[in-house]
């Protein structure tokens, strides 16, 4: 039973044809690993999964049915986060702005959330006064309030220095043992290798292969995952 | 030569109810029109950065007409042609003040749709990215996340255009619009004497600009976004490009 479906999803730009009819399932609770070299779409893919970015062919459903707002969270390589906003304002803005909520019970429950990814005490610092790693754990805590149904990061630690990678994945390696059904483009294999439960390889807007992490690393099948691993490792 | 400089006639003049009426008149009259011109600026920037190319070609054609053409030609065609093309103009309530606030908002929004613009463009595309994620409304994203971040962009050369905007009030004069200007020449006129009412004008001049100058930077702290650095520390964001517009020659 899959959550989240992308059936034949099918994307050019002018005359590039970035997404070349992929279909692909996650699984309730699964976390799904995409690597593959720059270019091969899947950026792409994750923003027709976020409908930031519409199919010419195809469709992308969840449970069934077309994802509605905040049902599927993005995290961002370069965060995101709202300039004009405290860490606070930014997790509740989509409780006020799209759920409608009041501003108290936004502020109760996006305080908790802030508290979820370690940042309590940095609820009235603005994006512009928080390190990398703090803005993405924010980005990360504004989706999750959401109450998202799947959590899809692009890239999410490519745009922070080495020593603040390792506090975003254990955000997100919490959520993945939380049953949080991922969907991850990155270049941490480390992370791809205990934290997936199965890793993709992309290439040319075609999954090439897809394989539980411990196959897909020590005997994958496709020439061109053994070629790209053997770059990366 | 300062010998003849009378410096009870200077007082007088400063403290005369022409010239109180005339510089309140001044400023209400930049701010009626600023007020207005961001207005018209605002949807004129929206209108330039449209995918429809009807809108844009609409928007520049705008631009185009109040930017090319002298302003004074721009008041004299509103103030005496207006009430002959359409005789809903030839009538009282029609005034100078009126004519000049039509004349003086319609220039200046579209040197406002220029900054407003500049300032739109100026926002991270990321920030519209990440709401829609979110799953807020374009209209929703614009309000909330895109305009407060143009705003911080768009206040300084806005403060210009208030400046710009508050002596082009001196060109109501000839539409006989009673502002500072007109208090002087008639003073003037009467005591065959242009120091004394001349540099009293200019007193007023400095004094409006002063008070903007006063406001301008409580609106910049307003939207400087950092917790500790409100009111206190200078901004780190450098400032975005805006278009460099002459105000010599309006």
């Amino acid at each position: 039973m899959s959550v989240l479906r992308a059936f034949d999803v099918t994307k050019w730009y002018d005359d590039l044809e970035v997404l070349r009819g992929v279909t692909f399932d996650v699984e309730p609770g699964q976390v799904k690993v995409i690597i593959g070299p720059s270019g091969s779409g899947k950026s792409t893919l994750l923003r027709c999964l976020a409908l930031l970015e519409e199919p010419d062919r195809g469709e992308v459903t969840l449970e069934g049915r077309r994802p509605g707002p905040g049902e599927v969270g993005m995290v961002f390589q370069r965060f995101n986060l709202f300039q004009n906003m405290t860490a606070l304002e930014n997790v509740m803005c989509g409780l006020v702005e799209v759920k409608r909520l009041p501003k108290a019970e936004a502020r109760e429950q996006a305080t908790a959330f802030l508290d979820r990814v370690g940042l309590a005490n940095r609820a009235s610092q603005y994006p512009d006064e928080l390190s990398g790693g703090q803005q993405q754990r924010v980005a990360i805590a504004r989706a999750l309030v959401m109450k998202p149904k799947a959590m899809l990061f692009d890239e999410a630690t490519s745009a922070l220095d080495v020593e603040l990678v390792r506090e975003v994945l254990d955000v997100m390696e919490s959520l993945a043992r939380d049953g949080m059904t991922m969907v991850v483009v990155t270049h941490e294999m480390r992370f791809a290798h205990h934290a997936a439960s199965s890793v993709l390889m992309m290439d040319e807007g075609r999954i090439v292969e897809e394989a539980p992490p411990d196959e897909f690393f020590s005997a994958p099948k496709e020439e061109r995952t053994q070629r790209f691993l053997a770059l990366v490792e | 030569m300062l010998a003849s400089f009378d410096s009870h006639l200077f007082w007088s003049a400063l403290t005369s109810g022409p010239y109180w009426r005339g510089a309140l008149t001044a400023l209400e009259l930049t701010a009626a029109s600023l007020a207005t011109a961001i207005v018209i600026g605002f949807f004129a920037a929206l209108g330039a950065l449209s995918e429809r190319r009807g809108i844009r070609g609409l928007t520049w054609t705008y631009n185009w007409l109040f930017r090319a053409t002298p302003t004074l030609l721009q008041l004299f065609f509103i103030w005496y042609a207006l009430p002959q093309l359409w005789s809903g103009f030839a009538s009282s309530w029609f005034t100078p003040f009126m004519a000049a606030w039509i004349a003086l908002s319609l220039n200046e929004g579209a040197y406002m749709s220029e900054i407003i613009r500049a300032g739109l463009m100026s926002v991270d595309p990321g920030q519209e990215l990440a709401g829609r994620a979110l799953g807020m409304s374009r209209r929703r994203i614009l309000r909330r996340v895109i305009v407060p971040q143009a705003v911080r962009i768009a206040i300084p050369p806005t403060g210009n255009e208030f400046i710009t905007l508050l002596k082009l009030t001196s060109l109501a004069s000839v539409i006989s619009l009673h502002e500072i200007l007109t208090a002087s020449q008639e003073l003037s006129a009467v005591k065959f004497q242009y120091t004394e009412p001349l540099l009293a004008a200019l007193v007023y001049y400095l004094a409006i600009v002063s008070l903007l100058m006063v406001l301008q930077s409580r609106l910049e702290r307003r939207y400087t976004f950092t917790s500790a650095g409100r009111g206190r520390r200078r901004r780190r964001v450098a400032p975005a490009a805006v278009p460099a517009i002459s105000h010599d020659a309006r």
